[in-house]
């Protein structure tokens, strides 16, 4: 795992609990979130319709697309519930001095 | 027990029933007859990405043939013509008999169509399935001047789209606003400003007096005299359900199959789920008949458990939604009951909601915005709905607070 690919979203405090915020870096859109047990990071475009789920709702282990309500796991990505059925896809996430930070391939 | 389940309609209510039966029953033979050639597709589409080639056929599918063989779950195209409830048989035109022990109807429901000329009959086109929009695809590409016929969500979706084919659109509205059967006038003159934005023309409380052809054209003469010329006519007018196979029979119909909150309708082992059902709403107390695609499933897979034997209350809260040009509209609940109306949001780049309480708690909510803006806020209305929550208004009032807030856990 090379170090560089390591990117820094923001600090630990720029998330609220149960919530995301949106992370874009070159031409791609993130979403990272806070959830009770730590942070994880997704794509940030839904799966279904090329829409932000930055304005998604945050509940429990889960982001609803804001558009058609498709529902994906933010742990796995797993597309749970129509009209999305592709997965979305994560990413590892490290918090390192109060800082969030994504690798990105 | 080994049943034979008989599942009347290939739609999307169909196979979410097939499926959770399924999960719930390994042993017993579901079989959907279905009158289309094609599994089960999805319609939002149809009027929107497909007829602006975002989305192709192969996208439309719900299930590919390999997850239907993978659970055993039978397809065949096949139009049945007549249902003996006693002895628990479909007869088919083709003289082929299905003998079910438990049946769900989930048939769909069906375009109204414009009473006219019976020389003009083939010439007025609507949307429901694939094969009609392949055909509004295939025409429109080589029309340029074209009228819709009513100013719903079918309708309106398609004038968005056209308008993004560079094509001039004209939206013809009996009704004194936009989608004035579930859409309060507040959000469809927000949507109707955004047509006119595009160059559509929209023409309310008009009616058609007479449809003429002339040169391949269309004259359509409206109830002030006015004169509309076209080349391309499309009609929206509604739908009703698909029941006429049911009509001379003991099943309990009411502007659809009647069903209670558990899906069965008045006869046994009969069951009825999606637009063809009239159902009752155990939290609205009332019965109500819906047409969108959340129904479909959630109907679907509740008729499903409550065939394997899981008997289940349907208590989903309805939602629907409707994309034109960029904004989502989106509807939670029943706006029709109410004895209070708070507004969250004046702008829709940031998003527009209203929201219809009663005793202080939310019944309904109905926001519009650019693509993205209501959607969290519909659906957390929607659980403040389902649970019942006596709200702040202030905080549904002021777009500056979250209204994650107000959900209680």
């Amino acid at each position: 795992m090379s170090e560089e690919n390591w990117i820094e979203v923001g600090s630990t405090d720029s998330i609220e609990e149960e919530d995301l915020i949106r992370f874009d870096h070159q031409d791609k859109t993130f979403c990272v979130y806070k959830l009770t047990d730590g942070f994880y990071a997704t794509d940030g475009i839904c799966t279904h319709e090329a829409v932000h789920l930055e304005d998604g709702l945050v509940m429990d282990d889960e982001i609803e697309c804001p558009m058609h309500q498709g529902i994906f796991n933010i742990k796995s990505g797993e597309a749970l519930s129509p009209p999305a059925c592709e997965d979305l896809k994560t990413y590892p996430v490290k918090v390192d001095n109060d800082k969030i930070f994504i690798k990105i391939d | 027990m080994k049943n034979n389940i008989i599942i009347l309609g290939g739609g999307q209510a169909g196979i979410y029933a097939a499926r959770e039966i399924r999960q719930n029953d390994s042993k017993s033979n579901i079989k959907i007859l279905g009158e289309e050639n094609l599994l089960p597709y999805e319609r939002p589409p149809l009027s929107k990405d497909f007829l602006l080639d975002k989305k192709k056929e192969e996208d439309l599918y719900f299930h590919s043939s390999d997850v239907l063989k993978n659970e055993n779950i039978e397809f065949e195209n096949i139009s049945i013509n007549k249902v003996d409830f006693e002895n628990k048989k479909l007869f088919a035109k083709n003289d082929n008999v299905y003998s079910y022990d438990s049946l769900l109807i989930s048939t769909g429901s069906e375009n109204k169509k414009l009473t006219l000329d019976n020389n003009l009959k083939n010439d007025i086109y609507y949307l429901r399935n694939l094969e009609e929009a392949k055909k509004i695809k295939e025409i429109v590409s080589n029309k340029n001047k074209i009228t819709i016929i009513g100013g719903g969500f079918i309708g309106l979706e398609i004038a968005s789209s056209l308008s993004q084919l560079q094509k001039k659109v004209i939206v013809i509205e009996i009704g004194n606003q936009l989608m004035g059967r579930i859409i309060p006038k507040q959000i469809a003159d927000l949507v109707q400003n955004t047509h006119i934005e595009h160059g559509n023309e929209i023409i309310l409380n008009k009616q058609i007096e007479k449809i003429t052809k002339k040169n391949g054209d269309y004259e359509i003469l409206l109830n002030d005299n006015s004169l509309i010329e076209t080349d391309f006519i499309i009609a929206g007018i509604g739908s009703t359900p698909t029941v006429k196979l049911f009509e001379n029979t003991n099943l309990k119909l009411d502007n659809g199959i009647v069903t209670n909150q558990f899906c069965e309708t008045s006869i046994k082992d009969v069951y009825a789920a999606g637009d063809v059902s009239n159902f009752y709403h155990p939290f609205y107390e009332r019965n109500m008949r819906l047409e969108s695609y959340q129904h479909a499933q959630n109907h679907g897979i509740c008729a499903g458990k409550n065939i394997a034997g899981v008997k289940t209350e349907y208590t989903s809260i309805p939602w629907m939604w409707s994309d034109q040009f960029n904004l989502n509209l989106q509807l939670t609940g029943i706006c029709d009951e109410y004895d209070e109306i708070i507004e969250r949001g004046k702008d829709i780049n940031n998003g527009v909601i209203y929201f219809f309480l009663k005793n202080n708690k939310i019944r309904g909510a109905c926001g519009v915005g650019i693509i993205g803006k209501v959607g969290r806020d519909i659906r957390i209305t929607s659980k403040l709905t389902e649970k019942n929550t006596i709200v702040d208004n202030q905080i549904l009032s002021d777009q500056n607070l979250k209204l994650n807030k107000l959900i209680q856990k």
